[in-house]
């Protein structure tokens, strides 16, 4: 049974960002305006059109009373959650279920202190539970990286991925920001290029993470119906879905290498007709590049087990089985946490992508974290 | 040393009596007294039969190795002199999927590819940060530190 089919069908009709960078001086609402203004012009929209708005990061309310949406019918502020898709989602439904008609989701994420900064003792990273807290500390485990290089490690363990296929991702991202004026990081980079970096907790180096930087995203979402009269080619929400599997502790999972994304992809296949052979191009979350593994694996995009060596063989990239992460990812993007796996599939099936536009583009899919929570959007070309 | 140390455990009856265990060398797990399941980390309701009564109750400290990572970039002052180090996730033998974090220790930090070995046995250990901040660790069974 759909969920969004018992409603209206949306569409998204408007993108943007701000000025992403590092440490841009510019506060979280000077990111959300900007962003603001660009998905309003992107669509073709009057900031008056916009009568619902969400947001993970500053106030979805101060937000649009700032930028000058009409009355809200309908906001939400999200918490810790599976990033972008979690206001993306809400938002989605808050349109399906006539609580609003046009409603603006936002990701606002700002730069987090320097690792100098925590050696030092003059920063500590947020932490959700302190009461958990005090059994992963005194190991030195602070940090998301860390879970990341255990399930990195189990995962290389379980399918004898090793880090040489974990190179090749980094070079075949590389290869598509090189492609994307928005990628912050753009100079060529080779498999041996990523293997010559040192670990920041074995087997994961930096070039494993998404790039630490401030950044605004905004996506509007409207009824198929309004989306007919506005500036973009239609991009419609097909399915949808989000799952939680455990509390916050995604390291005591007891099988860290199949989790959230497989009960977040079979619940997504079950919402559509389509399935996993129609995707076009793929937009996964890579906070950590072993998440994007994960996805290609838990979305059915290929075989269980066999992520690394699809990626190995090219089938991520352009002319691949499934052209992936096209924007470059997190990794080379920018922190935009999730975000701008959502902007870079609408604008796939726009049509927009120059250089790295995958030809007949009409299904994907984005999805976002891993482990204990996630959650996926599947797009087609209206 | 004047670095400090980790952020100490907050005050809570919850898990006090993880932390008085590990004084004496002893590792206790949250155990539901009603259906037997152990529970980590500790939670005021049993998950498997909704039990309110719950205790601690010292376990084997038999595990095995279940994920590694051996991490260089210190997040904290304690560990900036303490890279590289190695954190774990052991499985208790007590019960399937009973999932622990620590330290692996007693292993050549140099060669930890050879020495951490999924699916190795364990054993608990003891090791004092300072202050009486004691903390369970697991090291290879056998090994004397
Ligand atoms: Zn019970």
């Amino acid at each position: 049974m759909s969920v969004q089919r018992q409603g209206r069908k949306v569409a998204i009709v408007g993108v943007g960002y701000s000025d992403v960078g590092r440490n841009t001086g510019l506060s979280e609402r000077h990111h959300a305006a900007q962003a603001a203004v660009r998905a309003l012009e992107d669509a073709g929209l009057q900031a008056k059109d916009i009568d619902g708005a969400s947001t993970w990061g500053g106030d979805a309310v101060d937000f649009g009373w700032m930028i000058g949406f009409d009355d809200l019918r309908w906001s939400l502020n999200v918490g810790v959650a599976p990033a972008f898709i979690t206001p993306a989602y809400h938002a989605a439904q808050a349109v399906a279920m006539g609580h609003a008609d046009t409603v603006m989701a936002f990701r606002i994420m700002m730069q987090q202190p320097p690792s100098a900064a925590l050696a030092s003792g003059a920063a500590m990273l947020g932490e959700p539970s302190m009461v958990d807290a005090q059994f992963r500390w005194p190991y030195g485990n602070f940090s998301p990286v860390q879970w990341a290089g255990l399930l990195m490690n189990r995962y290389m363990h379980e399918t004898g991925a090793t880090e040489e296929h974990f190179a090749r991702f980094a070079e075949v991202q590389r290869s598509y920001a090189q492609r994307n004026p928005d990628a912050l990081l753009r100079d060529p980079l080779s498999a041996e290029d990523y293997l010559a970096k040192p670990y920041v907790t074995k087997p994961l180096r930096v070039l494993d993470c998404d790039y630490p930087c401030d950044s605004g995203s905004a996506v509007i979402f409207t009824t198929e119906e309004r989306a007919r009269d506005l500036r973009q080619p239609m991009v419609l929400v097909e399915a949808s879905a989000l799952s939680a599997i455990r509390d916050m502790n995604f390291e005591l999972l007891p099988d860290m290498v199949r989790t959230s994304p497989k009960h977040c992809g079979d619940l997504l296949w079950s919402r559509t007709d389509l399935r996993p052979e129609n995707v076009s191009t793929a937009h996964l979350y890579d906070g950590f590049s072993i998440i994007t593994l994960q996805w290609l694996e838990g979305l059915g995009l290929c075989e269980p087990g066999g992520a690394a060596q699809f990626v190995m063989d090219g089938e991520t990239r352009l002319g691949g089985k499934v052209p992936t992460n096209t924007d470059g990812g997190a990794i080379n993007v920018g922190r935009r946490h999730g975000a701008n796996f959502c902007i870079e599939a609408v604008r796939q099936l726009r049509g927009q992508c120059g250089d790295r536009q995958v030809a007949g583009a009409d299904v994907s899919v984005w999805a976002n974290a891993v482990g204990m929570f996630s959650g996926a959007m599947l797009l087609t070309k209206g | 040393m004047d670095t400090p140390l980790p952020p100490a455990p907050p005050d809570d009856p919850l898990t006090t009596f993880f932390w008085e265990a590990a004084r004496r060398h002893e590792l206790h797990i949250q155990r539901c007294q009603s259906c037997g399941t152990y529970i980590h980390m500790p939670r005021p309701i049993c998950r498997n039969c909704q039990s309110f009564d719950l205790a601690g109750e010292q376990v084997s400290g038999r595990a095995t190795l279940y994920s590694w990572t051996q991490t260089y970039k210190p997040f904290h002052p304690y560990f900036v002199e303490r890279v590289p180090y190695v954190i774990a996730t052991v499985t208790l033998v007590e019960q399937p999927g009973l999932q622990f974090m620590c330290n692996l220790i007693g292993i050549d930090q140099a060669n930890v590819d050879a020495e951490a070995r999924m699916g190795m046995d364990l054993e608990v250990t003891f090791q004092d940060l300072g202050d009486g901040y004691v903390v369970p660790q697991f090291k290879p069974v056998g090994v004397v530190l």
